[in-house]
């Protein structure tokens, strides 16, 4: 079998047009020209869905999406400028990490690696 | 605003139980290449254009529940993906593709109940253009 990419990312919520308001306003992502439940993140599409429609639990991801961002301590502050939920930023030796929650819990990465990588 | 300056989706976090068995499935079975270069414990697989990395409970520190963030897989098509996939154990929700009248999807979950899709757009947006 043959993946040839990711076409979207499925993100569970509460209410789609809060979600593609945040995500739009708040990480400056571009709502879909084509459909009013997805923004572009530049590589991939986030696609909101509403679990609880198809009578699945709702369930925040906790696993995290990770954004790339030239500084990590910036995009914090401007995100918590902008009301988010900021849980932290870790230095994990190889790259920070902003951990924000978007208004259904679900977890965003403010992402920027600056170690180079070495073959393991 | 705008202002952020996201610059692309680096990775999707995937959370797993068994490392080694969830490595199997995403690279043997899904086909997908591991990044070499990525640490042993945290396998990073490779779609093309965003990263897929596997996660432990024990790492990220949140206790394990599937993720019900969706990864839709494209495949030139995707009844043909699902047979392969069946044929090694893999179940599907629905026994054939599901037509959402723009593109067919195969709705299915790894070792650990994470939710995956496989996915192809077969109707051109309003624009004409397809993706």
């Amino acid at each position: 079998m043959q993946v040839e990419q990711v076409d979207f990312v499925s993100v569970p919520t509460r209410d789609t047009a809060r979600a593609v308001a945040w995500y739009r306003d708040v990480l400056g992502l571009p709502s879909s020209a084509y459909t009013e439940a997805e923004v572009e993140a530049p590589n991939v599409t986030f696609s909101f869905w509403m679990p609880e429609e198809d009578d699945i639990p709702f369930a925040a991801n906790e696993s995290g999406v990770a954004l790339r961002v030239a500084d990590v301590h910036a995009a914090v502050e401007e995100v918590k400028a902008a009301g988010a939920e900021v849980m932290g930023i870790e230095d994990t030796g190889v790259c920070h990490m902003g951990f924000v929650k978007d208004p259904d819990g679900n977890v965003v990465i403010l992402h920027n690696r600056y170690a180079p990588r070495v073959p393991r | 605003m705008a202002e952020l300056g996201v610059l692309r989706t680096d990775f999707v976090g995937v959370p797993v139980t068994d490392r080694e068995r969830s490595v199997r499935f995403y690279g043997e079975t899904l086909g997908l290449k591991r990044n070499e270069k990525a640490s042993p414990e945290w396998p990073e697989f490779e779609t093309g254009n965003v990263t897929i990395l596997l996660n432990t409970p024990e790492q990220t520190g949140v206790p394990f529940s599937p993720s019900n963030v969706a990864i839709a897989l494209r495949v030139p098509d995707v009844a043909a993906g699902m047979k392969k996939l069946e044929a090694e154990g893999v179940k599907f929700l629905f026994e054939e593709a599901y037509d959402s009248g723009v593109c067919h999807m195969a709705f299915f979950k790894d070792p650990d109940g994470n939710s995956l899709i496989l996915h192809n757009r077969h109707a051109p947006y309003s624009d004409g253009s397809l993706p």
